[in-house]
């Protein structure tokens, strides 16, 4: 049942054309992350299914019946829910900043009764469509510089402000980094990303003088040296480290590794799973679940390309964007490369909400492959 | 639904850049992969060996397992100090720990009063994080096996076992043996390393005595247990693949005999004194008591302050080794140094003084206990005349007296023994000019004649001098410790000869032994043992200056004189020499030699020659034996004989006299 741009108009829209288009192995891919996160989360609990892996196993099967829903959900409905999806994040993040519940210094989350909802993450999702259907609609060579974009700017900027008041660095930051990201592939001058790089080296050393909290300083200070400081926060880069490095080649084995079992990895289910990972399965254990990253992301990105419309374009990129810059840093956190910002590893970490999210997103860039020969029309001829 | 509208225009520059830019980012991110994989490759295959080695460092942790401390035995291997298990209750602080809590949990189960709760309590406070802390030692296998079923209720809370040292005769050998406790601020080097076993919970270090002497040799090498912990430091797993073994101490056998030593605390009851004996061919000290003694075992455990105020308090100071560090005038034992070094200086032995109870001189007059007429040099000995010796003091000079004395180990030290003692004072011209800037005037010469005066001495150079007047050769040292982990320490006898003429030693042998048998303590000590006879000298040391006539009895006791005995055995072929001192005991005679007699009878019976010697002539010896049957003692071995009744000995013999209800008040 494969479809091509001249398919009958009517064929494309029917059900069992739209499951055949979801692309099968990405969701493979998918299901393969979250399997190693399963087993992972079964090793670390020593050698069981609760509390982490059965819930973990269980809210990933969820979340792809969520997946394949929002796969075979009308282009145009995303489009036409971009504007609203990214105001009620906004407002949430308003909403948090005012009543929010505080969990470990960090006012991050809104308790609505039996549901407790994570704006930041309802904004991930948010700003991508918000972004995706404000370039739809915007000409290649305005995209390039204009006054227009100081728009997209303050798309970015407000949630990303507001998450960094919560404090939450990390999701700021990531925040930030795909409102970028996407600016840039819209077709953002690259005159302007020189600057704009330039002017951030400028930016951090003044930012980390007068913006930054006491203990978001002492995690940067304690990066640059973690060694220095091994009972406080160098502790967690320390050990770290240290998990990776004794996995060695192999791995200490399944359900064997010492920092993780033991409890010298902090936040072992969380954080720093991909440390417990690379101590029990080696470099070629890791290397081997780096690559079904990589594969994600380019698959991700080939489906972003070949997609008809601008705003489908542009929404795949920048859930893929959200994904790949959550690996990078994750990955360089947990290495010691990065300071130790609360940034989860993509489908492997322990973490509902999180999960939830990504699923979404990747909801999307299946509609957006289910949906590439669609166009999308501004405003005009849409479905709500 | 509407048809969907196909728009060309600008949508192929769009995609065309997006194509590119998504091309390049997809490269980007590629890159970043490639990065974190070299990174991941630096750190896992390029220094894996390190992070393995900080790994194992986290997950392993080696605990501390002390050695069982070194034994000490006496001479015939009879073991003086060994180890008992003792089950403990250690608490280890965390976090989390609330010792208040800890402890009231604690008191449910084991009978814990209110006091030993708030000092618990205090110590878990003030311990290192994770560092066991002793809370309860001795328990009962009852209460250590309740503690152990409760234990996964109890984090932090272990019950082991560990050792303690035990002291298997209480109180006899605590001077000598001294005691271990626990270890103090004060022990622990405040520079250099730390030995790491010291704070072990519970570990003890020799305080005093040999204990303190030989501590390094006796603590042996610390072992470790290898185990597997968790962040917390909890043992999850135990690794015996991985335990060093611990190395005992050395075992360090005494010169001491058990039986002599018991004996010697025994006749001293509850007078003060003390006895030691020495083996006049080898040197080897065979009994070194202080009396009143006290339990060592109790200082191992922790004394109370009650208990410590009424050993330190008590006027006959139970904590002092008087052996060694009561230094008091020798009186007329010292006699036998004033013939010899007239002897030496070429005075006849056949020249006589008069006496005639008073010896007017420089303007003083010294007295005698009687008016003993015209003697010569061994009638003096053995008289024991203080007119005698004034004069004789005074025909060869201070300088030439002491000069005699330190030959026979009058005021040294001796470093053989490794405990510390004091050298007290030998006077001469020399030392009252350095001492007093003074000359040292004649009228001080007849005191220092008979003992008196400034001299002063302990028991162990008494012993020594008698030893070596015994041993009639050589200048003979004392040996406390036989050998240590197997190996033998250097023999007493291994010195040069004594530079006194032989005949003169034997001259004043033959004036000792007639001390016992027609002299000062021919009615007080007699061995009853055949022809194995024993000779000696009395001494009575003024405590202090009379004023008018001298008594003993009926005064206070810290106002009467000290009584010394010098004794040795056989006569004819000295084997044992020993130094009694009774403080304020009155006269020596009477106070120090029956015990001197009593101590003898032990170290003479254990001897299988002596025994032969006693044997064959029963028939002709049984009418020399006063008080007791020579038969009775042998027919059973080694047995020492039934104690004569003595002045003054309780009998009570093997408790001592410290805690409070026993002070005589």
């Amino acid at each position: 049942m494969t479809v091509s741009a001249l398919t009958r108009p009517g064929e494309r829209d029917r059900l069992i054309v739209k499951l055949a288009n979801i692309d099968w192995t990405f969701t493979l891919l998918l299901t393969l992350i979250a399997g190693v996160g399963g087993v992972m989360l079964y090793s670390i609990a020593g050698g069981s299914w609760l509390p982490w892996a059965a819930p973990h196993v269980i809210r990933f099967l969820g979340c792809l019946v969520l997946m394949t829903l929002l796969a075979v959900m009308d282009l145009r409905v995303w489009f036409a829910l971009a504007y609203p999806i990214y105001a009620v994040g906004l407002l949430l993040l308003f909403a948090v900043a005012l009543v929010g519940h505080s969990a470990l210094g960090a006012q991050r989350w809104l308790d609505l009764g039996p549901i407790r909802i994570q704006p930041s993450e309802i904004i991930k999702i948010g700003l991508v469509l918000a972004l995706a259907r404000f370039y739809h609609s915007l000409s290649g060579r305005n995209a390039r510089l204009s006054f227009w974009l100081l728009i997209p700017v303050a798309l970015i900027g407000l949630p990303a402000a507001l998450v960094a008041k919560q404090p939450d660095l990390g999701t700021a930051l990531l925040i930030a980094a795909t409102g970028g990201v996407m600016m840039i592939l819209a077709g953002l001058s690259l005159r302007v990303v020189t600057v704009g790089l330039v002017g951030l080296v400028a930016v951090v050393p003044a930012a980390f003088m007068f913006v930054l909290k006491p203990y978001q300083k002492a995690r940067l200070l304690t990066f640059l040296d973690p060694e220095a400081d091994k009972s406080g926060s160098g502790y967690h880069i320390m050990q770290s480290k240290i998990a990776l490095g004794s996995g060695g080649l192999l791995g200490k084995g399944f359900g064997l590794g010492t920092q993780s079992q033991l409890n010298f990895l902090p936040e072992k289910q969380t954080d720093f799973i991909f440390a417990s990972l690379a101590e029990e399965f080696g470099f070629v254990g890791s290397m081997a679940v780096l690559l079904l990253y990589v594969a994600v992301i380019i698959m991700a990105l080939r489906i972003a390309s070949v997609s008809h419309s601008h705003f489908g374009r542009m929404a795949a990129a920048g859930v893929t964007a959200t994904f790949a810059l959550c690996l990078m840093i994750n990955g360089a956190m947990v290495m010691g490369l990065a300071p130790v910002v609360g940034v989860p590893m993509p489908l492997l970490s322990w973490g509902g909400t999180v999960m939830i999210t990504v699923m979404v997103g990747f909801g999307l860039v299946q509609s957006v492959r289910v949906h590439r020969y669609s166009e999308v029309t501004s405003g005009r001829g849409a479905i709500l | 639904m509407t048809k969907p509208q196909i728009y060309f225009n600008e949508v192929n520059e769009r995609q065309g850049e997006f194509g590119r830019r998504a091309f390049i980012f997809g490269g980007l991110m590629g890159l970043g992969v490639v990065a974190l994989g070299g990174r991941l490759a630096q750190l896992q295959v390029i220094q894996n060996s390190r992070y393995t080695k900080l790994s194992d460092n986290n997950q392993f942790d080696f605990r501390l397992t002390p050695p069982p401390r070194g034994l000490i035995i006496d001479r015939n291997g009879v073991v003086l100090a060994s180890n008992r298990p003792d089950f403990r209750l250690l608490v280890t602080r965390d976090e989390h720990t609330k010792p208040e809590e800890v402890m009231d949990r604690l008191a449910v189960l084991l009978d814990l009063d209110d006091a030993h709760k708030r000092r618990a309590i205090a110590d878990i406070k003030l311990a290192p994080k994770r560092a066991p802390v002793a809370v309860m030692e001795d328990m009962t296998w009852e209460e250590f096996s309740r503690i152990n079923v409760r234990a996964p209720e109890l984090p932090g809370v272990t019950a082991d076992m560990g050792e303690v040292r035990v002291y298997p005769f209480g109180g006899a050998f605590a001077h000598v043996i001294g005691y271990v406790a626990k270890v103090s601020d004060k022990d622990v080097p405040k520079v250099g390393p730390i030995d790491p076993i010291l704070l072990n919970p519970g570990f003890r270090i020799g305080k005093q005595g040999v204990e303190k002497s030989f501590d390094a040799q006796l603590r042996g090498k610390a072992g470790a247990r290898k185990v597997e912990v968790d962040v917390k430091g909890r043992v999850v797993r135990d690794d015996p693949a991985g335990d060093i073994p611990s190395t005992a101490g050395a075992t360090i056998q005494l010169t001491l005999d058990v039986d002599i030593q018991n004996r010697a605390l025994e006749v001293f009851g509850e007078e003060s004194g003390a006895a030691v004996m020495m083996d006049c061919r080898t040197g080897d000290v065979l009994c070194l008591v202080s009396a009143p003694s006290f339990d060592a075992n109790r200082f191992v455990k922790g004394l109370t302050g009650p208990e410590y105020q009424a050993l330190s308090g008590y006027e006959r100071k139970p904590l002092f080794n008087k052996a060694l560090t009561a230094t008091f005038p020798a009186g007329s034992t010292f006699k036998t140094m004033v013939a010899l070094t007239a002897l030496e200086a070429g005075v006849s032995p056949n020249k006589t003084h008069t006496c005639g109870g008073a010896f007017p001189f420089g303007g003083h007059v010294f007295h005698c206990d009687k008016s003993h007429g015209t003697l010569n040099l061994h009638q003096a000995i053995v008289t024991s005349c203080d007119i005698f010796f004034y004069q004789t003091a005074l025909e060869v000079g201070p300088d030439a007296i002491a000069a005699t004395a330190r030959k026979f180990g009058i005021n040294q030290t001796f470093d053989e023994l490794h405990i510390p003692q004091k050298a007290g004072t030998l006077p001469d011209t020399a030392w009252k000019q350095r001492t007093f800037h003074e000359r040292w005037w004649p009228g001080e010469t007849p005191s220092f004649g008979i003992g008196q005066g400034a001299l002063a001495v302990n028991p162990l150079q008494l012993c020594v001098m008698c030893a070596r007047i015994a041993n009639g050769r050589k200048a003979l040292m004392p040996r406390l410790v036989k050998s240590i982990g197997g190996k033998e320490m250097p023999p007493g006898d291994a010195v040069a000869d004594i530079a006194v003429d032989p005949a003169h030693l034997a001259f004043v042998r033959q004036a000792m032994a007639d001390v016992v048998t027609s002299g000062t303590a021919a009615a007080t000590a007699k061995l009853g043992l055949g022809p194995i006879m024993m000779a000696g000298k009395t001494g009575t040391a003024q405590a202090h200056t009379y004023k008018g006539s001298r008594g003993t009895v009926h005064m206070d006791w810290a106002m009467r004189d000290h009584a010394w005995f010098i004794a040795f055995a056989p006569v004819d072929e000295p084997r044992y020499a020993m130094a009694v001192l009774v403080e304020h005991g009155g006269w020596g005679a009477s106070a120090a030699a029956p015990r001197a007699a009593e101590i003898m009878k032990v170290a003479l019976l254990k001897d299988p020659e002596i025994r032969a010697r006693i044997v064959t002539p029963v028939a002709s010896a049984s009418d020399q034996a006063v008080g007791a049957n020579p038969d009775e003692p042998l027919a059973d071995g080694a047995a020492p004989p039934e104690p004569t009744p003595i002045p003054g000995a309780a009998q009570q013999p093997t408790a001592p006299p410290s805690l409070p209800q026993n002070e005589p008040q």
